[in-house]
């Protein structure tokens, strides 16, 4: 079952990259679907450098997210932050409120051209379910555990680390895969930024009015969210709409 | 030995303790009786620092506690609670060798005491030790929750209603367990409970507190007799208190010498309540204990020990 959902997955990753490997070279069809347009091929840059960029750029987006949203998580549930909670909450729905595009715009005149303002759009975009994931995970450990684990003698640290975080893990795996999947989807606008991503195609296009650069771009980018959000769900974690259960098994007779 | 001093404590304004004193002798099973919101598990929970007391102390062996580390001080008392807490992602294995392993144990010395508990608590290791908490039915959840909390062999062990979940046959068998194993470790034990059934089978002291204060505490048939406070009788109906009274007697200490042809026979170990029940079912008043010498008991004796 499992075996088989890898070995279509798979296949379906190397016909995404032959998809890319084909796209300079597919000049017929575009022309076919595009007829007004010149040259309905990206050719400025390599597709495998763009799909290079895109990743470490999502992927390192997700990590910056999980390196701030999980600790504050941690601290929103801790007995002295907990009424850090709704302020915490309240800051990073701010943050996601921000649409990427004018979080990029903004970030310009500070830090540049390039990935540095569509990292940071991104992370503002990410943290929020990370951080909202990381709550429920740990509110979702049975109290029962938690009393034992005081009443044995386990320091807050050792509670934290050998029974909390563990318990809270499949649903903080669902907030980290949603968090990834939007910004795989989401890394596009970077190119607005002149990060090269997938979304270059799509800004270029745009700028020259050539749609068949546009429709590539999405295409892949796209696609690219879909095998991620895939790939993960085979790693282990629930698909969000799957999981409102933290999944763990109660001890509760 | 536990020791409670003038123990008081708030929470906000509300009085949840006050001023309670006594003492569980050690080795001794001292059950806690009350109704709902007496201030049963709050006392129960100053003795490991889960709570601290507003007044008051709680004394460990003559140390009082407030002068202990928290978390050495609850690595060295055994706790277990109505909701079981197994951790629902480790082993019962696991779950049993969890204050061994906080107290660094190597791995030589933990394996046989994981194996050694999971007997005593009557599961066998090679059937539970690497089953999940979510696969145990609530009996057998329990019956780990206690040996994990014996695990490294504390002299004190609190449970606060730990069988108060479970179905009455259920029930009965880990009351069973509880008091073979009391008998065989000495271990002091407090003990929470709503049930004065459970209360005479397992106590051999009993705290009753009501509103924050201890009401009355002693050996059990002292604590149900006849001057029992209103806090007591309120638990019980009156009829009823006369059984447990009689359920907390054995019967050979009312007995006489000599046969009693044609009488029934009671088991050694059996209550004056068996006794009386026996005769009720056969029309008899008169049984006879088995066991020598011969011996008997009346009715009349049955009269004299509810209402002496
Ligand atoms: N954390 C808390 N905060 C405020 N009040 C509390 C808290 N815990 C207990 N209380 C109150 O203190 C009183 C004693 O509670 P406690 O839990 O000790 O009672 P109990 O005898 O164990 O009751 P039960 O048999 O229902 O478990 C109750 O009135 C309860 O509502
Ligand atoms: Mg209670």
């Amino acid at each position: 079952m499992r075996g088989a959902r890898a070995a279509r997955l798979a296949a379906e990753a190397l016909a995404f990259l032959a998809a890319l490997l084909a796209a300079p070279r597919a000049e017929a069809l575009w022309h076919a679907l595009f007829p007004e347009v010149a040259r309905p091929t990206f050719q400025q840059d390599s597709w495998f450098l763009l799909l290079g960029w895109h990743l470490v750029l999502s992927l390192g987006a997700v990590g910056l997210a999980a390196v701030i949203g999980i600790p504050a998580g941690i601290l929103a549930t801790r007995p002295a932050g907990r009424r850090m909670r709704p302020l915490l909450d309240a800051i990073f729905s701010l943050a996601q409120g921000i649409p990427p595009v004018a979080a990029v715009a903004l970030a310009l005149p500070l830090l540049g051209f390039g990935a540095a303002p569509t990292l940071l759009a991104l992370v503002l975009y990410a943290a929020l379910p990370v951080l909202r994931a990381t709550v429920s995970g740990l509110d979702s450990v049975p109290a029962g555990a938690l009393e034992a684990a005081r009443g044995l003698g386990f320091s807050p640290w050792q509670r934290l680390r050998d029974v909390e975080l563990p318990l809270a893990r499949p649903v903080l795996l669902v907030g980290m895969r949603l968090a990834l999947t939007l910004s795989v989807a989401t890394t596009a606008v970077g190119a607005v930024a002149g990060a090269r991503c997938l979304g270059t195609p799509i800004v270029t296009g745009l700028a020259n009015a050539n749609p068949s650069y546009v429709l590539q771009g999405a295409i892949f980018t796209a696609w690219l969210a879909l095998l991620l959000d895939r790939a993960l769900g085979l790693l282990g974690a629930p698909s969000p709409e799957a999981s409102s259960s933290p999944g763990s098994g109660g001890a509760q007779p | 030995m536990i020791r409670f001093e003038g123990v008081s404590h708030q929470y906000g304004t509300l009085e949840a303790l006050r001023g309670v004193s006594f003492e569980v002798p050690a080795g001794a099973l001292c059950v806690l009786l009350g109704e709902s919101g007496s201030g049963k598990s709050t006392l129960l929970r100053t003795v490991n620092r889960l709570i601290e007391p507003t007044a008051g102390r709680v004394l460990l062996d003559g140390r009082d506690v407030a002068g202990i580390d928290p978390q050495a001080l609850r690595r060295g008392i055994g706790y277990v609670i109505q909701s079981v807490g197994l951790f629902p992602h480790r082993s019962v294995a696991g779950n049993v060798a969890t204050v061994p392993r906080l107290l660094g144990w190597d791995r030589a010395r933990v394996e046989p005491r994981v194996n050694a508990l999971l007997e005593m608590v009557g599961l066998d290791p090679g059937t539970y030790r690497d089953r999940r908490p979510a696969t145990l039915s609530g009996g057998q959840a329990q019956r780990v929750g206690l040996a994990r909390a014996l695990a490294a062999d504390p002299p004190v062990l609190l449970m606060d209603e730990p069988f108060s979940a479970l179905d009455p046959g259920t029930r009965r068998g880990l009351q069973t367990a509880l008091r073979r194993i009391h008998a065989e470790t000495g271990k002091t034990i407090l003990l929470v409970t709503h049930d004065l059934e459970e209360a005479l089978v397992l106590a051999d002291r009993i705290a009753v507190m009501a509103e924050g204060r201890l009401v009355a505490e002693g050996p059990p048939a002292e604590v149900l007799g006849p001057g029992a406070p209103e806090a007591v009788r309120r638990m019980v109906r009156t009829g009823a208190l006369v059984l447990h009274r009689l359920a907390a007697l054995p019967a050979a200490g009312a007995a006489e010498n000599g046969p009693a042809p044609g009488s029934p026979g009671l088991p050694a170990g059996a209550t004056l309540e068996d006794a009386l029940l026996l005769m009720l079912a056969h029309g008899t008043d008169s049984v006879a204990l088995e066991g020598a010498p011969p011996r008997h008991l009346t009715m009349t004796a049955i009269l004299r020990a509810s209402a002496p």
